[in-house]
């Protein structure tokens, strides 16, 4: 008897639940990449939607394998809803990987478009930003690219790529970009792509592939506007400070003549605030760890005290890495991307209340000190170099 | 189910012989009584002879042709004329006690005198004597034991481990486990059950191990069917089933006289059926479905592992097609996205939704594996081509249906064959279409809420009184050396799954092999 009581009881809870309309995947637009651009009237919307038929063949197709849909609006929302004016198939923005943001817009500021992303239900907070530098999104979501079928899925790996292996970027997703906005005391950094044409390249393709994407350094924001960029190098530094650092290529020449190539293969950082007569000061402690890559020359790295001065020499070339770029960044952009002020905050908590509304003109005068140690771990497979005569030094 | 067992009583009264009453004195009268019984009997055959030349005695042997051996009678008419030769000097005992005498040293004998009875006997293959003057008669067992020799079971093969199976003949299969377990405590106790087949049933358990008040239950269950006929264990097991509405199997039947034994010795009662090569063992637990006699015959961590696959097997061939269903319809997000792309790039321009596509693949392969299973032998064969190349392939290749559905269709079939026990792995892809349906509507949750009703009527299931996720649900403390793991043998102390009576240990000592001071004893 009470079995049969449950009974209805769960049937009717079957259908008490939202959410769980079907849709057939054919009948979705899957979109991959999103670009924004700023224009007089509002938004200028570019997406970038998989097109599974040219998928879908074994061998190359004459179709593309993305579809561009382009639409204007006043606010991203009705720009969005109105591509399906022009579309036979739902919009899915689920698994946008990308969002590219115009360097019109980025400079004008991001929070209104973030609200958007942080509210709709469909987006994941998953996909990374990139800034279109000195272009606009609608222009790099309309290149084609190499090895990856889908250009949306190449930007998202290339950028996680090039944040490990070479260390201009870095992968920034929205609950990070929201909360670096949001924080006092540490400013947000979002990587920069360009569009380039090599030379090298159309020889063997037809003029329009020869265009390619690329990262470029780091686009550093003032709160959520644009306010400069940094240079490869720059952003390197910038890697080393915050202690977010993937296998990296450093070089050194020894002599002037030579070069000496390491990867990187582990650095952490600590940033110590300390307060001295109410003025505070930042001390960055690096760790680094280095692989010898290449010995380009004669230098002996089995010897010790050459080992030393290898070691002083990474020392210092990673102390001007990270001094140029906090120049820069003081000087120039006036903008706290390193979270200096954060670091204040939690060591001296009651002088950073006194800071805290004059921190960006403290900030700009805040002394830096760098306490860089540098580890050399292994010379590789072969210890000396193979070119160096016995007897000769 | 009353009005069903109504109807069944009604037919059986009609079938019960004429004559229910006691044997004659008269042996014309018996013997016109039986011929009226089995009139439209071909095959029954009556000898009357005089038992000497001088006295008027006469006697009858009856015996139904077809199911006698002949060599038997041969051998028991030539008996009976020497008996007479010598009868024909001494003129002294009455013919019935003579006979008696002379057979009960050598054969088994049996006496009666209702008809009933001998009806039973005659219909067993036995030779009936009647005598004139006495209401008794003799039986004499001359049955035809002709069948299936021994042979290795079809359903249930290994690599490693006896391949043996059980055959038609109920004698024959309780010798196969007496055999393997030479123990006075083994019990037999003899049933025959179904009013017109009589079919001869067999419980055995032994004593001590397996608890008493289990085997009281069993019994009690069995003498209670009024049936007329049983033809295979299935119709005892429907009988008796605890919850005879649940698609789960709750008695395991086996084709391997080790299986039998093997669960005799964990304290379970074994059900012989004459006329079939399975043999039902109960109580049976949702794991032992997923075991084989083979996990014990090799080494104990490759044992587990198979073990595990075969759960991991269960759950596949349970869930996938659903998963897949309510995945690629409700909720394409939590799908990566590279993953996303290869499955929207083959879904692309198939006309059928998920669901219904998922639903043709599956049927199409049940009707192929039905198909396969009575085919001709010859034409299997032609069978898998046709559902391999036609099916599968053209079907792809024209785009009707996409293919991730016939992988995932395969692996669910290849998973289903995992299961090593039939009717679990029937019970479970039937399951599965139920699955399918709440997936089709409501997506994942609905498959959840499908989870959960199983897992109830899993744990609501009992098999004989004990719960059929014994010994996880109910937590048995030692219970779970022989689930999903296979410990050792010498790890294995106490019988499996606490259903044991009082004997509780299954080892005595210690580990055979005796360390020294260095270790290990070495010889070189």
């Amino acid at each position: 008897m009470k079995a049969k009581a449950i009974i209805p009881v769960l049937l009717m809870m079957l259908f008490c639940t939202g959410c769980w309309s079907s849709r057939e995947i054919n009948t979705l637009a899957i979109t991959i990449c999103l670009g924004i651009d700023k224009t007089d009237e509002g938004y200028l919307i570019t997406k970038q939607v998989l097109n599974p038929t040219a998928l879908a063949m074994q061998k190359g197709s004459d179709e593309d394998p993305v579809v561009l849909f382009v639409q204007k609006g006043e606010n991203l929302f009705s720009a969005l809803r109105k591509i399906a004016t022009e579309s036979s198939r739902k919009m899915y923005n689920s698994h946008v990987r990308v969002v590219v943001l115009g360097e019109n817009l980025a400079r004008e500021g991001i929070k209104d478009i973030l609200d958007f992303f942080m509210r709709e239900h469909e987006f994941r907070t998953d996909f990374y930003y990139v800034i279109a530098k000195g272009t606009t999104a609608n222009e790099v979501l309309g290149i084609l690219t190499p090895l990856e079928s889908v250009p949306g899925v190449k930007l998202y790996l290339s950028l996680e790529n090039s944040e490990r292996y070479w260390g201009i970027t870095s992968a920034i997703n929205s609950i990070f970009l929201v909360q670096s906005i949001l924080a006092d005391g540490i400013n947000p950094v979002l990587p920069g792509i360009e569009i380039i044409s090599k030379a090298g390249y159309s020889e063997m393709e037809n003029s329009n592939d020869a265009k390619r994407l690329q990262y470029t350094g780091m686009g550093v924001f003032q709160e959520d506007k644009l306010i400069g960029w940094l240079s490869e190098d720059e952003a390197k530094g910038y890697h080393y400070i915050i202690g977010d650092v993937g296998n990296y290529v450093e070089q050194v020449y020894y002599n002037g003549k030579d070069q000496i190539v390491c990867e990187v293969r582990d650095s952490q950082s600590k940033m110590i605030a300390s307060c001295k007569d109410d003025k505070p000061s930042v001390c960055v402690k690096i760790k680094t760890s280095l692989n010898i890559a290449a010995v380009e020359g004669v230098l002996d790295i089995t010897k010790q005290e050459n080992r030393k001065i290898l070691k002083e020499l990474l020392e210092k070339r990673i102390k001007l890495l990270c001094e140029k770029v906090q120049k820069k960044a003081q000087q120039e952009l006036h903008s706290d991307i390193f979270g200096f002020g954060e670091a204040i905050h939690r060591r001296e908590p009651k002088l950073w209340k006194k800071l805290k509304d004059s921190w960006d003109t403290e900030y700009v005068k805040l002394p830096v000190h760098y306490d860089i140690t540098v580890e050399i771990k292994q010379a590789g497979q072969i210890s000396k170099p193979m070119f160096l005569k016995e007897g000769e030094d | 189910m009353g009005i069903l067992r109504r109807v069944f009583r009604r037919k059986n009264k009609k079938q019960i012989p004429r004559t229910d009453g006691f044997l004659y004195r008269d042996l014309l009268k018996n013997i016109t009584n039986i011929k009226a019984d089995f009139e439209q009997n071909d095959d029954l055959i009556v000898n009357s002879f005089k038992w000497s030349d001088n006295q008027d005695t006469i006697c009858a042997s009856l015996y139904i042709k077809t199911l006698v051996n002949t060599e038997t009678i041969n051998s028991l008419s030539e008996e009976i004329s020497i008996l007479k030769m010598k009868e024909n000097k001494s003129r002294q005992a009455l013919p019935l006690d003579v006979l008696r005498a002379h057979f009960s040293g050598v054969r088994t004998l049996k006496e009666g005198d209702r008809y009933i009875d001998l009806y039973a006997d005659l219909l067993s293959g036995n030779t009936v004597f009647l005598l004139h003057g006495s209401s008794q008669y003799l039986s004499i067992p001359t049955e035809s034991t002709e069948g299936r020799s021994v042979e290795e079971p079809s359903s249930q093969t290994v690599i490693r481990g006896p391949k043996e199976g059980f055959t038609e003949n109920i004698n024959q299969n309780i010798m196969l486990v007496r055999k393997r377990i030479k123990s006075n405590a083994l019990s037999l106790e003899s049933l025959s059950l179904g009013n017109l087949t009589r079919t001869d049933v067999g419980l055995m358990y032994i004593k001590n191990i397996a608890k008493d008040s289990m085997v009281r239950e069993i019994q009690g269950r069995i003498k209670r069917i009024e049936t007329d006929s049983i033809l295979e264990g299935a119709y005892i097991e429907e009988w008796i089933k605890d919850d005879r509405y649940s698609i789960f199997p709750t008695f395991l039947s086996s084709e391997k006289p080790d299986s039998v034994a093997a669960a005799l010795l964990e304290g379970k009662v074994a059900i012989f059926t004459d006329g079939t090569p399975y043999v039902l063992t109960a109580p049976a637990l949702m794991v032992e479905f997923f075991h084989s006699s083979e996990d014990y015959y090799h080494h104990y961590i490759i044992a587990t592992m198979m073990r595990i696959l075969r759960f991991f097997a269960f759950f596949l061939t349970l869930l996938i097609p659903s998963f897949y269903i309510a995945i690629a319809t409700f909720h394409q997000e939590i799908l990566p996205t590279p993953l996303l792309i290869s499955i929207a790039a083959q879904r692309e321009g198939v006309p059928f939704p998920t669901f219904l596509e998922a639903l043709i693949m599956e049927n199409t392969f049940e009707i192929l594996r039905e198909a396969g299973i009575r085919m001709p032998r010859a034409i299997g064969p032609a069978i898998s081509i046709v559902g391999a190349l036609v099916l599968g392939q053209a079907a792809v290749d024209a785009g009707i249906i996409s293919n991730v559905i016939v992988i995932i269709v395969s692996i669910t079939a290849i998973s289903s064959f995992a299961i090593p026990n039939y009717e679990m792995s029937n019970a479970v892809r039937t399951t599965r279409f139920a699955f399918m349906v709440l997936a089709g509507v409501t997506g994942l949750y609905g498959v959840f809420i499908g989870i959960i009703i199983l897992t109830l009527h899993l744990c609501k299931l009992k098999s004989i009184g004990v719960p059929y996720l014994t010994p996880i649900a109910p937590w048995i403390k030692d219970g779970n050396v022989d689930t999903f793991f296979r410990f050792p043998f010498w790890a294995m102390k106490n019988r499996p799954f606490g259903l044991h009576g009082d004997d509780k240990r299954r080892i005595g000592g210690e580990y055979p092999v005796r360390k020294n001071k260095k270790g290990n004893q070495e010889f070189r």
